[in-house]
């Protein structure tokens, strides 16, 4: 994202700033007026943990009430620590015509010391200057009364400092752009409303219920779901016990070929029996594998080349 | 709390939170239409199963067929007794075809067969039927 945020232009806030009219968002550098600054020589050797001990080293140097934040940069072999009150800049910012969301990165004048080897002019009563290699705005009349033929920088992007750099929430180099979010907002809305057309197309259709409803005219009676239920119980069991005897019998009756009379047959709701007579061994066989097949029970009888089969219902 | 400063992320969160009600309500409404559906189909099987049965085991007309039982075979051969929806019937002396005839009538009325046998003697078959509707 940094790299990024280099090509956006930068803008120099100051104080005496006029109303600025952006098309894009844009980097901030600001001057000494809206942080204050403080170096410190400290064993420490990342920048985070400086950061840590950030507040510790404003106690009673900052102004009450603001909504301090710290930024911290090495400087050759000291720590420079940054406090700035990002309400205030936002709110400054604003008044100027630079809203939240167009800001990219924040630098401080600090970052870039180097290249303010020369004054700049901050409107027509302000300068600023390099003192002790800290950045700082002076009256212009304190610089002019020394030299009369000013020479002044240029203020553009190449001021644009390689590292460091901060973002506000809500600025452009957060999570969404406005852009973003209302492309995002828009996809969600769309699918939005293509869920609550959904819902009411399913709210609207009956489910399946004219079938039952045409059923329920052609058998008024069978409206009753305990009517229904009662028919089926009664007639589901006698159904079911029917179609058996009448399978066995279907059976029984397949059992009869050449060499082989049925000779008695018993069925009752409970069980059935049959005896089969046989003029042939083979024939005595066959009809013991159509009687397993059938699953039957099968025991031999007394006389010789008779069956019996039985079986439960 | 400046909410400004979240305000891009406030939009995408509040548009979010709309498309997840309009998920949810599509959600139900699709839940209750499977639910509805799901309770009609079975619904309308049950009725279907309850007026099958009814057809074929609560037949109004089942009085008049089963007197092909008796008059499937010679008057002589038949010895029956009908009491309400009760028969019980002996058949004696019948030939195998008519024993086939019977069997076959037996089979495709819609009865409560409580008792059926059959016993060849010689050459000819004795068969004794009790049943109910």
């Amino acid at each position: 994202m940094s790299f990024i945020s280099k090509n956006k232009d930068l803008l120099l806030v100051h104080s005496s700033m006029g109303r600025v009219d952006l098309t894009g968002s844009v980097n901030i550098m600001l001057t000494p007026e809206f942080y204050t600054l403080k170096r410190e020589e400290l064993p420490v050797k990342y920048a985070y943990q400086a950061k840590k001990i950030a507040p510790s080293l404003f106690d009673g140097l900052l102004e009450d009430g603001g909504e301090y934040e710290y930024a911290v940069f090495k400087e050759d072999d000291h720590w420079s620590f940054i406090a700035y009150d990002i309400q205030k800049i936002v709110d400054f910012l604003e008044s100027k015509g630079v809203s939240a969301d167009k800001i990219g990165k924040i630098y401080f004048a600090q970052q870039a010391v180097e290249k303010f080897d020369k004054p700049l002019l901050l409107g027509e009563k302000k300068i600023l200057n390099v003192l002790n290699n800290t950045v700082v705005v002076v009256p212009r009349m304190s610089v002019e009364t020394e030299d009369e033929n000013l020479e002044t920088l240029k203020f553009d992007n190449t001021f644009t400092p390689i590292n460091g750099g901060v973002s506000i929430k809500g600025s452009s180099s957060d999570l969404l752009s406005q852009k973003q979010a209302f492309t995002l907002a828009s996809i969600f809305m769309l699918f939005a409303g293509i869920f609550i057309v959904e819902g009411m197309r399913y709210s609207g259709s009956d489910g399946g219920n004219n079938e039952l409803t045409s059923l329920y005219e052609e058998y008024p009676s069978l409206k009753s779901t305990y009517t229904r239920q009662g028919i089926i119980d009664k007639y589901r069991m006698i159904n079911q016990i029917e179609r058996k005897k009448r399978d066995t019998i279907k059976s029984l009756s397949g059992m009869i070929f050449k060499g082989v009379t049925l000779s008695k047959v018993d069925i009752n709701d409970q069980n059935f029996k049959a005896e089969y007579s046989c003029k042939t061994a083979d024939a005595v066989k066959h009809v013991k594998n159509l009687a397993k097949k059938a699953h039957f029970h099968i025991s031999n009888s007394k006389e010789k080349n008779k069956l019996i089969i039985e079986g439960t219902l | 709390m400046n909410w400004k400063r979240y305000q891009n992320e406030l939009i995408v969160l509040g548009a979010f939170l709309i498309m997840l009600f309009a998920y949810m309500y599509k959600y139900n409404h699709t839940q209750a239409q499977v639910t509805g559906a799901t309770k009609s189909q079975q619904s309308i099987n049950a009725l279907k199963e309850a007026v099958g049965l009814k057809k074929i085991w609560a037949d109004k007309n089942i009085n008049k067929k089963i007197t092909v039982l008796k008059t499937i075979v010679p008057s002589s051969k038949v010895k029956w007794i009908k009491k309400k929806q009760k028969i019980t019937a002996s058949y004696k002396g019948l030939s195998a075809s008519e024993l086939n005839k019977l069997t076959g009538k037996i089979l495709n009325l819609p009865i409560e067969i409580s008792l059926l046998t059959m016993n060849k003697v010689g050459t000819v078959y004795n068969v004794e039927l009790k049943c109910k509707w």
